[in-house]
């Protein structure tokens, strides 16, 4: 043995009797050292013979971190596939499965139950605050607010950041005159649009929960959400490509990449009454609000010209529109 | 030998720089200490602000009043620079046609803070001074004389108390504590920072004057020695009043509401208020002052609420708009974000806000009162969903509530109250106030109230009151919040707390 030893403090018989005054409240290692000790005084308690070679606590513990490392070894091969799989969506993933596994038919509308849409309630009224640009007034969510307000009992209300100086009168009562006569706790939802200087429209719901959600089409896609339609993963899809299509191509694009997508839209328009499927969906809203904005309405072609007008028809479209006047 | 004499002589000029000037100097009707100012003329003399010193003057010949702030002596030449209020500008006295060598040396030796006349052409520099706020122009000295000395040793020096406290490089530079700026007030107000507190200060009362009188309201006047504690009994200040005591008022609440049922409708009025809580906190005094506003209303004392809370919107913009100069003054010494708030004012019930503490995981009761700590974290939670530093909260529970608030109509638990609040801290605290002498009755026997003590409050009621709300802001935390500053002390001119009496 490479180390000198030293002799016990204790006595032999001593050391059973501090055995006993240690706490209970923790627990017990076993010593590992104790083979190495002279048998006289430790040998009454202990259990594995001083000529094992291996102790069995070790193997098991070599065993577990055996199995722990085997166990990164799988996670680290799973992520690893799944990082494939998203860098080439096409080659890799294979959308049949999912589509079979969605069991929702297409646009089944379930009836939207706040509370699971939007967390737990701790009794009090939950408040959507939107922060938005006077100078880029985002009207796909006023035409979502209005689609709200159809299905829920709302509390809106507008108010100025001081770090905008004036803010045009018609946007100021861009929710029509209100009626507050009901105290806050009664209504289900509250909608909060805050005129700010904001590079983009930005969204808080719950700052304990949630991140703060960025740009109109996101927004639009949470606030579409609320009205608890279903679809299946394609259509989902679909939609999520509309929007991002109508808010950066037909908002922010250049003319020919407007001109593609009213293209690709008169294409689709087609083939149903709105842009995807028989039913008005938040790719129409966006679409049509980004379509209103750039003021280019009358040179559409036939398909999407009729599809704004049964747009128009709809009495949420129809408010919005006084806005822009 | 002559000489002797003479150099004797002039060693003796040196120590004291403020003696008549000697015969043989060119310069000698330049410079000076003049006699004591008893109003024995008035001279034609155009006195110019220093804050109009700007490269328009340039070229000019000018007379400034201003006091020695520093000054610095090389040579053939003395810099000075003078200030006035917040403003300053470096004079420079150069040894040439106008001034001696004996004139430099008087202006250098002129103790700080004297407050001196010069005469001195405007001239625009090739650089600007940094350290000056005036810095496009410098002043050529031509006559310089003193109308008061100051003593030569300052108990605070005024650069050491606008220094930021940073960390890091500067840390361990001097800076001045508390009790020395509030022992030595005079000297701490002239510096730029208390300056533009207190300007802004009283812009504060200005624009809540202004925009209270363009509403209707009619300004009142409260007496403040009163027979009888107005709100319980605690918390009040005894004074004797000839063979019995008296009161000093905690707030004109009885006032107010009097003037009230006496139909002046919509009153206000702005006064000393006292409280004689034994607190020792950042933000609580024994005498402050309460803007206090009180209205009658049709239906719905949220009339109330939104008048007080645009009233308050209308300060907050009109600081913005005239007061940019102290608000960056202030910044300087004490940098802060600026204030933000928002058009109509935010307002959230107070189940609302317990909502917002309980999903940040603080538990509180629905009729407890907000705690100082909870009262932080709801600022800062409302400042982060809303990015406002300005918002009331309705509804507060009845049960923390004193007994002269209306209770909800339709949940006994709760109230017509709420409070106002400026970066998370609490300024305003009001509600609508029973106006009928038997529900009163009721509540004060409730609260466990002597009806006896409170029998001329509850009597004013009796021959008819209109219903009304209100509510008190207190001037100094208003001032505190917005600039945000740490210590209410800082904005009040004089303060009074449970450990300072004077100056």
């Amino acid at each position: 043995m490479p180390m000198y030893k030293v002799r016990p403090f204790q006595g032999g018989p001593d050391s059973a009797v501090l055995a006993e005054h240690l706490p209970t409240c923790m627990y017990r290692v076993r010593n590992v050292h104790r083979h190495l000790q002279g048998g006289g005084s430790a040998a009454a308690t202990v259990s594995s013979s001083p000529q094992d070679e291996v102790d069995p606590s070790l193997q098991a513990l070599e065993s577990r971190q055996d199995e722990i490392l085997k166990r990164l070894y799988e996670l680290k091969a799973a992520v690893d596939g799944l990082s494939k799989m998203i860098q080439t969506p096409d080659a890799d993933f294979d959308a049949t499965n999912i589509i079979h596994a969605d069991e929702h038919p297409s646009l089944t509308v379930n009836a939207a139950d706040l509370d699971t849409l939007l967390g737990k309630d701790y009794g009090a009224l939950k408040d959507i605050v939107i922060n938005a640009n006077p100078s880029l007034p985002p009207l796909s969510l006023l035409v979502l607010h209005s689609l709200l307000c159809e299905r829920y009992k709302i509390l809106s209300a507008v108010h100025t950041h001081s770090s905008v100086k004036c803010v045009p009168e018609n946007l100021l009562k861009c929710f029509g005159e209100q009626t507050k006569k009901q105290s806050r706790n009664e209504y289900q939802l509250g909608f909060t649009l805050i005129w700010k200087d904001v590079p983009k429209p930005q969204m808080k719901f719950s700052i304990q929960t949630m991140c703060p959600i960025e740009g109109e089409g996101n927004i639009a896609r949470f606030l579409f959400s609320l009205l608890g339609q279903k679809h299946n993963a394609v259509t989902a899809t679909l939609i999520d490509s509309w929007v991002d299509t109508a808010i950066f191509q037909l908002k922010e694009g250049s003319n020919k990449e407007k001109a593609a997508v009213l293209r690709s839209m008169n294409t689709a328009l087609g083939r149903t009454s709105w842009l995807v499927g028989s039913e008005l969906t938040v790719a129409d809203v966006v679409a049509w609000c980004a379509l209103q904005q750039t003021e280019s309405t009358n040179a559409v072609p036939a398909n999407v010209q009729k599809w704004l007008k049964s747009c128009e028809n709809l009495a949420p479209f129809n408010s919005a529109l006084k806005l822009l006047k | 030998m002559p000489g002797v004499a003479a150099r004797k002589n002039q060693e003796r000029h040196r120590d004291n720089a403020m003696d008549p000037p000697p015969a043989d100097d060119y310069a000698k009707e330049r410079y000076g200490v003049l006699p004591m100012i008893q109003s024995q003329e008035k001279p034609d003399r155009v006195l110019v602000r220093i804050k109009d010193l700007t490269g328009e003057k340039a070229d000019e010949i000018v007379w400034v009043r201003g006091r020695i702030h520093t000054s610095r002596a090389k040579g053939k030449q003395c810099f000075l620079v003078l200030r006035q209020q917040q403003f300053n500008v470096q004079a420079l006295v150069a040894v040439g046609d106008h001034a001696s060598k004996q004139m430099v040396k008087f202006a250098a030796n002129i103790n700080k803070e004297s407050i001196v006349d010069i005469e001195g052409v405007v001239r625009k520099v090739p650089q600007k001074i940094g350290g000056c706020t005036q810095q496009d122009v410098e002043l050529h000295v031509q006559r310089i004389y003193v109308i008061s000395l100051a003593e030569p040793r300052l108990p605070l020096q005024l650069d050491d108390a606008i220094r930021p406290e940073v960390e890091g490089d500067e840390e361990g530079r001097a800076t001045v504590n508390q009790d020395t700026r509030l022992d030595n007030r005079v000297i701490d107000l002239r510096t730029s920072t208390s300056q533009a507190v207190f300007h802004l200060q009283s812009g504060i009362c200005q624009l809540f004057r202004e925009t209270l009188i363009c509403k209707g309201f009619v300004e009142i006047q409260t007496p403040k020695i009163i027979s009888a504690a107005s709100e319980g009994g605690a918390n009040v200040f005894t004074v004797s009043y000839f063979k019995s005591n008296a009161y000093l008022a905690q707030s004109p609440q009885l006032y107010k509401q009097m003037c009230i049922c006496a139909d002046f409708d919509k009153v206000f009025c702005i006064g000393p208020v006292f409280r004689a809580e034994d607190s020792n906190t950042h933000r609580h005094l024994t005498e402050f002052v309460g803007l206090d506003i009180e209205m009658a209303f049709n239906y719905h004392y949220h009339e109330v609420v939104d008048e007080i809370a645009d009233t308050m919107v209308q300060i907050f913009k009109g600081l913005r708009e005239r007061f940019q100069t102290e608000i960056q003054t202030v910044n300087k010494q004490f940098p802060c974000e600026p204030f933000k708030f928002l058009e109509p004012t935010l307002r959230l019930e107070y189940r609302e806000a317990l909502a917002m503490l309980r999903e940040a995981g603080v538990e509180m009761g629905e009729e407890d009162d907000l705690s100082t700590p909870s009262e932080k974290l709801l600022g800062r939670l409302v400042k982060e969903k809303y990015d406002t530093d300005f918002y009331i909260l309705d509804k507060y529970p009845l049960a923390v509530r004193p007994f002269y608030t209306m209770p909800d109509p339709s949940n006994p638990k709760i109230s017509n109250s709420y409070d106002m609040f400026m970066r998370g801290e609490e300024i305003l605290s009001g509600a609508q106030r029973v106006h009928d002498p038997q529900l009163l009755t009721e509540r004060a026997l409730h609260h466990g109230i002597d009806l006896e003590k409170i029998k001329a409050y509850i009597d004013s009621f009796r021959f008819g009151a209109p219903p009304h709300a209100g509510g008190g802001i207190g001037l100094e935390r208003v001032t505190m919040l917005y600039l945000g500053l740490h210590n209410v002390r800082q904005t009040s001119m004089f303060p009074r707390d449970p450990k300072r009496l004077t100056p």
